[in-house]
């Protein structure tokens, strides 16, 4: 991959895939105009691309639905091609590539955006980077449990939401879904797994149950439908869960050929451009008070030391694990082997090795910021350290 | 199968003898569909609990008695813990993708029942293990959740909730005090007649969603008077409660064993006073022990005259008082107290006990001060 170079097209470009390789960055001219625009109203600083990353995601936050999601998201290429090639590499079991990664990732930016913690995040480039990692892990492991899964056990493993996202991925339309979604409720009531029958492999349910699933939707349906619609048969709703299948199966694995569709940043037009101004310009003009910068980065050297303070502090086999796992981006299973423990051991002593970190920096924040701590910024905090042992451990993303 | 795991979610392991052991305590459930809650549920709560008390300082309890929250898995999803003073829910699910945590409405609506965290459970029973993914608070819930009315829940998705149950470790030493509940309404109280009619109604186990049948408020009414919720938790079981005085009748014997309780014989000590020799034959009364801050009790239900009942709770340790602070409370099926319903042993004595006139079909439920570890709450039918 070629890297980017420029501010400009940093937040205006995307990652074209040739099969599944890089192929070049395509510019979106919208984008870029928007970024042309602010860099000319402060020409006279110098700015860093992180400078810029932590505008827009203060603008994002202000604006979830505006253009400073897709400037992040352009933003986001680069590393989530990285994330995606490291992952991808280190899953020996699958014929994955790159582009299956970046897909996944890319469609969980709002996991990124949202977890970051825009105020005391020092940069937004290693939480993505550890957040796509998580997340491309993530589907891996579920695509992995579904494929050993019968259609009638991979029913009882999605969550209403992940099934209403299937379908309306299959081109439902919301009337059909509710009933849908119905059926399935009451297959998951009636067709119950039980300890001598092993949850991955039910079999298919017997007349009686069907009869059974279909009864308890014709009663419920009343109450549960905004449109009741017809008395079904049993047939009907054996029909219906088996497209629900084939919807939670396909929504599992996106084509990747539509990577390369049209990006968010689509042209369109200067009026949504001119009403987001104001807001953009004050919020610019306070990021750039020299003041405002100064803080930031006196409050970024501090976490930094009463971090590493914390971690000189840890044992060494604490020290050697986070070593190996943030450093060496070993998984919790290889290290557990090569310590000669199991993964829970490790994923529980990890967990309380970053406990540790958690607890020194919320205490700081709460003496010398004076901030009160709630569950809010606790949850900051953990982002923070998340961010913070990615960078530390590996610096070069 | 290596597990893949976001590192800051907690994981625990179900080994084999965890899993029997939920699934023989689930065995007594009404359809197949609450027997596998109850499953998930009480895995739920068995995994957990140690790995809590090891994560931090408070002492970890299930919220109720053992028997108390398998009534509640009997209806709805979900069980909880008491973590010092805080109270937490978990929730669990099968749902191998973690977009969201769907939240039944008792949890965050019913007074009594409003803890200060939430946490979103993943079961995985062939895989073995289970997954704390994510908690988030009452006052976030009521804040941010969706409310679903078609399956009365709460959902928030995976982003509004927080991943690192460090922070809920963090929270609890260094801000205790931080408001993690918000107010809700108090659900209006039902007649002993509506609830015992809502009992016949939803007791029959054809009515398979039992929790959506009537609405919620009726539901939630019925549920918070924990005599009625587990009237209808053994209604659904198919154990039929008859009057006491039926209970009575030898032939009852093996019936009242089903409610914990057993036919003892005693010689009524007021007949001489009215001189009336005729009846002065051994009667049946019930007995139930009970164990009280780790110590054996009995409270026993006599028959004194025709519709005169008398309650009586000894120790059954040699030699043993009451001490003083114990009260035994009578109230009426809606939880109301009446004059004479309470006898408190200010000083230490060798017997609590309370009278009462009731008239046939009347129903009482009985306290003790302190709880019983193994309370039931029940409405007993005269």
């Amino acid at each position: 991959m070629i890297p980017r170079q420029d501010i400009a097209q940093i937040f205006s470009t995307f990652i074209q895939f040739d099969f599944d390789r890089f192929s070049n960055w395509v510019s979106d001219p919208r984008l870029r105009r928007s970024i042309s625009k602010c860099l000319s109203e402060i020409a006279q600083q110098e700015t860093s691309e992180n400078f810029w990353a932590i505008y827009w995601h203060k603008r994002w936050q202000k604006q979830p639905q505006g253009i400073a999601r897709d400037h992040l998201l352009a933003y986001l290429q680069e590393v989530c091609f990285w994330s995606a090639q490291k992952t991808i590499r280190g899953f020996t079991s699958t014929q994955y590539k790159i582009p299956d990664g970046f897909q996944i990732a890319i469609a969980g930016v709002d996991k990124v955006l949202k977890g970051f913690n825009g105020d005391r995040g020092f940069n937004l480039k290693s939480y993505a980077s550890i957040t796509f990692s998580n997340l491309i892990r993530e589907l891996l492991r579920q695509r992995q449990e579904i494929d050993i899964c019968s259609e009638w056990s991979l029913l009882r493993k999605l969550s209403q939401k992940r099934l209403d996202e299937s379908l309306q991925n299959a081109g439902l339309s919301a009337e059909v879904r509710e009933k849908y979604i119905l059926a399935w409720n009451c297959f998951k009531n009636i067709y119950v797994p039980d300890r001598s029958n092993p949850t991955r492999r039910l079999a298919k349910p017997s007349p009686e149950a069907w009869k059974a699933i279909a009864n308890l939707y014709n009663q419920e349906k009343k109450g549960q439908l905004s449109a009741p619609g017809e008395t079904v048969k049993p047939e009907i709703t054996e029909k219906w869960l088996l497209i629900c299948v084939k919807a939670a199966r396909s929504y599992l694995y996106p084509n990747v050929t539509s990577i390369n569709q049209p990006k968010p940043g689509y042209d369109s037009g200067e009026i949504a451009d001119s009403l987001v101004g104001e807001i953009e310009d004050s919020l610019l003009t306070e990021m750039i008070v020299e003041e405002e910068v100064q803080e930031r980065n006196q409050q970024q050297s501090q976490i930094n030391e009463i971090l590493i303070s914390a971690l000189g502090q840890l044992k060494p086999d604490e020290q050697k694990l986070l070593e190996l796992y943030y450093g060496q981006k070993l998984k919790q299973g290889d290290i557990a082997q090569e310590l000669g423990t199991q993964q829970y051991t490790i994923s529980r002593k990890l967990s309380r090795v970053r406990k540790s970190l958690l607890k020194s920096l919320s205490l700081w924040t709460k003496e010398t910021l004076h901030i009160s701590l709630t569950s809010d910024v606790l949850k900051g905090m953990s982002a923070v350290i998340e961010e913070w042992l990615e960078s530390h451990y590996h610096s070069n993303p | 199968m290596t597990l893949l795991f976001d590192p800051t979610q907690l994981v625990i392991e179900l080994p084999e003898s965890l899993q029997q052991q939920a699934w023989s305590k689930s065995q007594n459930a009404a359809t197949p569909n609450s027997r596998w809650q109850s499953y998930l549920n009480q895995l739920t709560l068995d995994a957990f609990i140690p790995c809590a008390t090891e994560e931090q300082e408070a002492t970890v309890k299930p919220w109720l008695n053992s028997q108390a929250l398998a009534n509640i898995s009997e209806l709805i999803n979900g069980t909880a813990i008491r973590l010092g003073d805080a109270r937490l829910v978990l929730i669990p699910s099968e749902a191998e993708d973690i977009e969201e945590l769907r939240l039944p409405q008792e949890w965050v609506d019913i007074p009594e029942w409003v803890a200060d965290y939430y946490l979103a459970v993943q079961v995985n029973i062939d895989a073995g293990f289970i997954r704390v993914w994510g908690y988030t608070t009452h006052k976030q819930i009521k804040n941010t959740a969706i409310y679903n009315p078609t399956d009365r829940t709460y959902t928030l998705d995976d982003t509004d909730l927080i991943a690192d149950l460090n922070a809920l470790w963090v929270a609890r030493e260094l801000c205790p005090e931080e408001k993690t509940q918000v107010a809700v309404s108090p659900i209006a109280a039902i007649s002993p007649t509506q609830a015992n009619n809502l009992i016949q109604r939803l007791g029959n186990t054809e009515i398979l969603l039992p929790r959506l049948a009537v609405p919620f408020t009726l539901w939630a009414a019925l549920l918070q008077n924990s005599a009625w919720r587990n009237g209808l938790v053994e209604k659904r079981r198919g154990m039929e409660r008859v009057s006491v005085l039926n209970w009575l009748q030898t032939e009852a014997a093996n019936l009242v064993a089903e409610f914990g309780w057993r036919q003892v014989e005693f010689q009524p000590s007021t007949v001489g006073a009215r001189g009336d020799t005729a009846i002065a034959m051994p009667h049946n009364a019930l007995a139930k022990q009970l164990t009280i801050a780790g110590r054996p009790y009995e409270l026993k239900i006599l028959p004194i005259e025709a519709d005169t009942w008398r309650f009586e709770l000894r120790s059954l340790a040699l030699g043993a008082m009451i001490p003083g602070g114990f009260t035994l409370r009578l109230l009426t099926e809606d939880r109301q107290g009446f004059e004479g319903n309470e006898d408190t042993a200010t000083t230490p004595v060798e017997m609590l006990y309370l009278e009462v006139a009731l008239e046939t079909g009347e129903g009482l439920i009985w306290e003790i001060d302190p709880t019983p570890e193994d309370y039931q709450a029940e409405v007993l039918r005269f």
